[in-house]
């Protein structure tokens, strides 16, 4: 590609990157966050997936969605994604529909999603180069932020030579090499053991602290959606109603192991758990 | 002395062992098979006599250089055979991928046609494309193209679908998509149908050549065996054991050099 033809897209990026400053100045403005109204969607005649849906996501909140296993929160998240379309309800973000492929959004799946065939650097990169982002900036932007996963010295190394950690370890480092303000997670960790989920969730608590992204994290795990969130969303089972939005006031920056101590971090966690509880029986 | 160069020392040491004890064996047969023949305990019209057979590859190769041309001649066909059927393969595979509807009409022709053994169109291309080149070159790519249309299609649909939604989520466009993901998806299994369809390539054309040529390998060993130079044969048998492991040779050090993520 010749250079004139990189310098637009690079630069429409660094306006995405600046967005998030602009929306804390007019919070709360339709244009700035992520709402949805009256939303229902329903899979054939029989499955109900979600029903009665209305959220507003703050610019810059890490926003948990918790509920047992076909509640219909992924459905949620990828109705925002756009890789469903809305049935019944509006969702808006930032101002407009939902469409696959905006730049502001950026998706991240459970399973890594890495190409084999990519190192982890050209992997952390895929996204941004996708998106047309100068080779230059790009590249340091991917080693920046490699390194910020804790994967500095394994740039080269091919997903086949990297264990599931790490491998899930570019993956976020591909996501946050997107310089999209709205982060989309569909339990991104929920393939991996407890010890490695933990660290994950401290590189990813110290990624989100740098920019203040609005992140909305889909998980089945209470103590992950809490340690992480600004706010917890739990929805009941089929069909998926939200029957709770509990702040999460502790204080930033957390530490997971830290908080695995913390009596306020336990009574939070058994106020949300009773509301889970009822989910589930309702 | 450290584990790890006890370790290399005995690997070293068994990849002596196991070189040696083939050529041993080698020799011995080879011993043995000349010792049969030269008593006539077996008729050497049957298995031709191994001092002979190195006498006509030393004159084929490097004397008269016979041999050499028609080994060249062999070559070029299947070049030309493997690298017409191979890229006819991967454009009808594409569009297959690119309008299903049409897959689903031709399938049942294109189900006939591979079913057809090959080989018995030999007359037919031979009629059409003569004696020379085109008809050899002919069979040998009508043996590739369907092997490599088949792994074409199941490569590109091997595409995994999480790359896709990925690719979906970022706004990649149907042209990256192709060049970024299902193409590179898709190499793996295309190379096992390439290094298959170079195989048949050369079976092509050494059959095309056994059957009417004027020059080539199977030219040779088609005239050998009809004037009972049977020593002559077993020197062109040996000549295309060692191309078809070259041919294969060199597919597997491209594949390693494009599959090194593998």
């Amino acid at each position: 590609m010749n250079a004139t033809g990189q310098i637009a897209p690079a630069s429409a990026g660094t306006t995405a990157a600046a967005s998030p400053e602009a929306a804390a100045a007019a919070a709360g403005s339709p244009r700035d966050s992520v709402i949805i109204e009256g939303l229902n969607h329903r899979f054939g005649e029989t499955v109900h997936a979600a029903a009665d849906i209305s959220l507003t996501f703050a610019p810059g909140e890490f926003v948990s969605i918790v509920g047992p296993s076909g509640c219909g929160k992924t459905t949620v998240l990828n109705l925002l994604a756009g890789l469903l379309s809305v049935q019944e309800g509006t969702v808006s973000i930032f101002g407009s529909p939902p469409r696959a492929g905006r730049h502001d959004v950026a998706y991240m799946l459970a399973r890594d999603c890495l190409f084999p065939w990519l190192t982890a650097e050209q992997n952390a990169e895929f996204g941004a180069e996708v998106r047309h982002v100068d080779r230059n900036v790009r590249r340091q932007r991917s080693r920046d932020l490699l390194e910020a996963v804790g994967l500095k010295g394994f740039e080269k190394n091919y997903p086949k030579a990297l264990s599931h950690g790490m491998r899930q370890r570019v993956a976020l480092a591909r996501t946050f090499c997107l310089e999209s303000p709205l982060l989309l997670m569909d339990e991104p960790f929920g393939a991996l053991d407890a010890q490695t989920k933990m660290q994950l969730e401290d590189v990813l608590l110290s990624l989100w602290m740098k920019e203040r992204r609005n992140v909305v994290f889909i998980t089945h795990d209470l103590a992950e959606a809490i340690t992480l969130s600004d706010r917890v969303i739990v929805m009941s089972a089929r069909p998926g109603r939200v029957i709770a939005d509990i702040p999460i006031d502790l204080p930033r920056p957390r530490s997971v192991s830290a908080l695995q101590k913390d009596p306020a971090y336990h009574k939070l966690y058994s106020q949300v758990w009773e509301k889970l509880e009822m989910g589930l029986q309702s | 002395m450290s584990q790890a160069a006890k370790d290399r020392n005995y690997e070293l040491y068994e990849t002596i062992v196991v070189n040696v004890a083939r050529i041993v064996f080698l020799a011995v047969f080879f011993m043995l098979w000349e010792y049969v023949a030269q008593n006539r305990i077996i008729d050497p019209l049957f298995i031709g006599v191994p001092s002979k057979i190195a006498l006509f590859l030393w004159k084929g190769l490097f004397v008269e250089f016979t041999l050499i041309k028609d080994m060249l001649w062999t070559m070029w066909s299947t070049f030309l055979a493997f690298s017409i059927g191979s890229i006819a393969g991967i454009v009808t595979g594409l569009i297959f991928i690119t309008w299903p509807a049409f897959e689903r009409f031709s399938d049942p022709l294109f189900s006939a046609l591979n079913a057809l053994p090959r080989i018995a169109l030999a007359p037919l291309f031979l009629l059409w494309f003569g004696l020379g080149i085109w008809s050899k070159v002919a069979l040998g790519a009508s043996l590739t193209y369907f092997i490599v249309l088949s792994s074409a299609v199941a490569g590109i649909r091997s595409t995994n679908t999480d790359h896709l939604t990925l690719s979906r989520t970022l706004g990649a466009s149907q042209g990256q998509i192709f060049t970024k993901v299902t193409l590179p998806s898709a190499v793996p299994t295309i190379f096992s149908g390439l290094r298959l369809g170079l195989i048949y390539a050369l079976l092509g054309v050494i059959g095309g050549e056994i059957i009417a040529a004027q020059r080539g390998l199977g030219q040779l060993l088609s005239f050998l065996a009809g004037s009972f130079q049977i020593s002559g044969v077993f020197a062109v048998l040996f000549i295309l054991a060692i191309l078809g492991t070259g041919l294969i040779g060199a597919m597997n050090m491209v594949e390693k050099r494009l599959l090194r993520w593998q």
